[in-house]
């Protein structure tokens, strides 16, 4: 029996035929090809696929950014809404203060207003409260010294042939500051004489004197001049005479002089009130 | 509302009659007055006042007198007081308030400097 690990002697059959060697080493070097072929789309997919997903992540962020883009637009729209609300509220804010403003200051002026009128009206009361001519000087001079503010001041009386004005009653001032003044001349003259109030709207009415008053006004009774008010100082605090001095003033000149004649009469006829006789004829 | 009652306590009826005009612009204040300090003091033992005005320069009783009794009364020792004085006498004020006046006002006294020193001390808006 033969041993079959001997080897056989090649026969010429058992020899490849030289074109499937040929086709052998092509389909080799093909196959080589293909491969490397493969390798290298496999390099280019996973290129492909890593650039696909750094493209993807640009297209997120890009998509993020557009969203966030348009919440800011958004935003801005809403802030610049707000802004012009805030201008429209401020203007509606100072147009109410400005009329708020306004109300207030006519408050204030009606308020000092009715004071005013409030010491006009008690002054005018008071004036006219007594009938005794010693009660009535000391409310002329509390009018002058409270309301006014006057400090040191003497009212004078014309003497019977009309040749000098007479202190009658004083504050502030000593006998010898007190003296008898023409009516001819000097201030308190010139007040006489023409009838018109002298009252200095400039300077310090606290510092006058008695060569220069701050305030002369006539007493008159019936339209006539029958003496005069001198205020030569005021108080400290009171630096400047108000509209309500000079309504004092005026008042002053035309019922002290009233109220103080009206007493004087009284007085000489005895306080006697006058009986219905003195009223008959008066009916109009 | 709540009511609030007030003593002027002034010796000239003039100022008097000028205070209870200007107070009576503030709502709800009741006025009282009394002629002097004896007199205020006659009607602070008789009733409870929220506010008490008053003159330093008065007969019988001054305000000085009257601020110290006051302020020795429990009943009215927190009760507020102004006083009223003339700008000269500034030792008068000083010693007013020491004794416990709240406010003052000088005269010549203005209307609505009262109303606004007293609706202050009483707290009316």
């Amino acid at each position: 029996m033969p041993d079959p690990t001997e080897k056989r002697p090649m026969s010429t059959s058992d020899t490849p035929a030289r074109d499937l060697l040929k086709q052998k080493e092509e389909f080799l070097k093909s196959l080589g090809i293909g491969t490397r072929l493969s390798e290298e789309m496999l390099a280019e997919y996973e290129h492909l696929v890593e650039r696909l997903r750094v493209l993807e992540s640009e297209n997120a962020q890009l998509r993020a950014a557009v969203e966030t883009n348009q919440a800011v637009r958004e935003l801005l729209a809403k802030i610049e809404r707000l802004e012009r609300e805030k201008e429209d509220l401020v203007h509606q804010f100072r147009a109410v203060e400005a009329s708020s403003s306004g109300f207030s200051e006519r408050f204030q002026e009606i308020e000092s207003e009715l004071g005013n009128l409030a010491n006009l009206l008690v002054a005018s009361r008071q004036l006219h409260a007594s009938l005794s001519p010693r009660s009535v000087m000391r409310r002329v001079k509390e009018v002058l010294a409270q309301l006014v503010g006057a400090e040191r001041y003497a009212i004078y009386f014309v003497n019977g042939d009309k040749s000098a004005l007479v202190p009658i009653a004083s504050e502030g001032l000593t006998g010898e500051e007190l003296a008898n003044c023409p009516t001819g001349s000097g201030t308190l003259g010139e007040v006489f004489s023409s009838g018109r109030s002298l009252i200095a709207d400039e300077g310090d009415p606290s510092h006058g004197t008695l060569a220069n008053p701050p305030a002369v006004l006539p007493l008159t009774v019936d339209e006539k001049t029958v003496g005069v008010i001198a205020v030569y100082s005021t108080l400290a605090q009171k630096t400047r005479f108000d509209t309500v001095d000079y309504e004092l003033f005026n008042l002053l000149g035309t019922q002290a002089a009233w109220a103080l004649v009206s007493a004087t009469l009284f007085a000489a006829a005895e306080h006697r009130l006058p009986g219905l006789e003195a009223f008959v004829d008066l009916s109009v | 509302m709540a009511e609030f009652s007030c003593l002027i306590v002034e010796d000239s009826p003039m100022m008097r009659q000028l205070l209870v005009f200007a107070l009576a612009r503030v709502k709800n204040l009741r006025v009282t007055e009394a002629d002097d300090g004896v007199d205020g003091l006659r009607k602070l033992a008789s009733a409870r006042y929220d506010i008490i005005v008053t003159d330093i320069n008065m007969p019988i009783m001054d305000g000085l007198k009257l601020v110290k009794r006051v302020r020795s009364d429990p009943l009215h020792k927190d009760t507020p007081i102004v006083i009223i004085t003339t700008e000269g006498s500034q030792e008068d004020r000083q010693r007013a308030l020491q004794l416990g006046a709240n406010a003052y006002i000088t005269k010549p006294i203005q209307a609505p400097q009262v109303i606004a020193t007293v609706k202050e001390l009483l707290k009316i808006p």
